[in-house]
């Protein structure tokens, strides 16, 4: 039996229903589905993440009680089956400033690390941090990517980064504490294309070497 | 259409923001203060969510280039040209008129009858500089669209008192209570910090304990109060990021988050625990203010 997830307000306008308290593929099907069912209902947006989901209501509407009380009953619902997301293909540079230090905090060579982090299919978990923003996991566990004791005040667009046991292209410029490895000329966000994002939570992703 | 003298430091264009893509990562944005916003509009007989310009760093100054209904709202705000005329009322200007909002207000809202006009991006005209969406910020010799709208000068003078912008701010505590130690974030008094900005009021003052550094980031929302590391609190506002990973302590309840918003820097803010129902409540009150006041000018 699956257990029932802790739902919990976040203020009087939103609820965060939590399934896990880690990063596992089942706990993120379900708030993804959870996410969904929500929207379909035309309640509010919802905003699933690793093994959570934020649903947005207005309690004018519909009250904290009745809003908890739908939640539970839509992410008890049947075993989630959905189709395997779309693939991807992100084309990549292994020419980031942060490549050689990675490798050496790794113990590997830097086109043994390419290889483990190009050869390998990651799931976009989420998204969230700016606009288009995918958390991709899960890396290789041979590579150790702590984050930068002291975020960079600018990642550029189009920046491959690591972060434990995750990895992301940044679709615009902006401070980011991760370490980059590469860099993409994809644009993973543009307002003027629909859908505006390239990646969908579900979608497979794969770097391919350039 | 107006035409902007003077910008003040930052000066956009906010409707009520952009709710239909968060789950790609883009913040809703919209003002910062949402009941000035609301009420600005609402006394010039326009949604409470059109599109207005949201001023930081007053003074702001432009031109009517042709006969329009305004109104400025804010913390501490007035209108000058040929006349004074007081925040929180609907001003008649003519066609050529140069106008001033003046005052002490962290964020101020011009509203004009019709709303203003500019590209609908994503469902919304609400700015986001970061991603470069909706009207890039406003600098002077800058022309601002107002849409077509009936202008009827007699309903210039129609006011509405100002909402007292106190120190207290109510939150719903949870859902990270059992992480953070709430007792004494409800017993401090904060201090606002010069870094804060429209994604977050950042705060100092005795460091609020909390277990665990980081959790796996979920979805958040506007007033959420976020408890990082080091213990300073911060209080997200309208351009916050969609996810975050620090424990939230509370909430601040929607009608208390523009007391919030409009702290200046070195000010003090405490917070008080309240409950779901009177969060509602108020609420409901202020929104069936608004749209009464919108009613009685149609």
């Amino acid at each position: 039996m699956r257990a029932a997830p802790r739902i919990a307000p976040m203020g009087e306008r939103a609820l965060l229903v939590t399934f896990a308290e880690r990063i596992d593929p089942v706990a993120n099907g379900r708030a993804r589905a959870l996410a969904d069912a929500w929207e379909a209902r035309h309640l509010g947006p919802a905003i699933p993440a690793y093994a959570s989901t934020l649903l947005h209501f207005d309690p004018l509407r519909v009250d904290g009680a009745g809003a908890a009380a739908l939640a539970r009953r839509l992410a008890s619902r049947g075993a989630v089956r959905r189709a395997a997301g779309r693939l991807i293909e992100i084309p990549v540079r292994y020419d980031g400033p942060d490549l050689v230090d990675v490798a050496r905090l790794s113990s590997l060579t830097v086109s043994e690390l390419v290889a483990l982090h190009a050869d390998r299919e990651y799931v976009a978990y989420f998204l969230g941090f700016m606009p288009g923003f995918a958390y991709l996991g899960e890396l290789d566990a041979r590579i150790n990517a702590a984050r930068l004791p002291e975020p960079r005040l600018r990642v550029p667009a189009g920046a491959v980064g690591v972060a434990g046991r995750q990895t992301a292209v940044y679709p615009f410029a902006s401070p980011g504490g991760w370490r980059l490895i590469g860099s993409t000329d994809a644009i993973l966000f543009d307002a003027r294309r629909d859908p505006p994002a390239l990646l969908r939570e579900g979608d497979r992703v794969r770097f391919v070497r350039r | 259409m107006i035409r902007v003298v003077t910008p003040g430091l930052h000066a956009t264009l906010q409707d009520a923001g952009r709710t239909r893509h968060l789950r790609r990562g883009v913040p809703t944005a919209g003002p910062a203060d949402r009941v000035a916003h609301a009420f600005a509009n609402a006394l010039v007989g326009n949604d409470p969510g059109e599109a207005a310009i949201e001023i930081a760093g007053l003074p702001f100054a432009f031109v009517a280039e042709r006969a329009l209904l305004v109104a400025v709202t804010g913390r501490d705000v007035r209108l000058a040209g040929r006349d004074r005329i007081a925040g929180w009322t609907c001003a008649f200007v003519r066609a050529g008129d140069e106008l001033r909002i003046e005052g002490h207000s962290r964020y101020a809202y011009l509203a004009v009858r019709g709303g203003f006009d500019a590209p609908v991006v994503l469902g919304s005209r609400a700015a986001y500089p970061p991603a470069s969406l909706g009207a890039p910020p406003l600098r002077a010799g800058a022309v601002v669209a107002v849409r077509p709208a009936r202008v009827d000068a007699s309903r210039g003078g129609l006011a509405v008192a100002a909402p007292r912008y106190g120190d207290v701010a109510r939150i719903i505590v949870g859902p990270h209570d059992d992480r953070v130690d709430v007792a004494s974030l409800l017993s401090s008094t904060f201090t606002v910090d010069e870094r804060s900005d429209r994604m977050g009021v950042r705060l100092r003052g005795p460091a609020v304990a909390a277990n665990d550094g980081e959790l796996l980031s979920t979805g958040v929302v506007e007033g959420a109060l976020q408890i990082p590391s080091g213990g300073a609190p911060i209080v997200l506002l309208a351009d916050h990021q969609t996810t975050g990973g620090y424990p939230i302590a509370g909430t601040v309840i929607a009608v208390d988050l523009p007391l919030v918003a409009q702290r200046e820097p070195d000010e003090s803010l405490r917070f008080e625990a309240t409950s779901e129902r009177v969060a509602v409540a108020e609420l409901q009150r202020v929104r069936r203010d608004v749209l009464a006041l919108r009613a009685s000018i149609d």
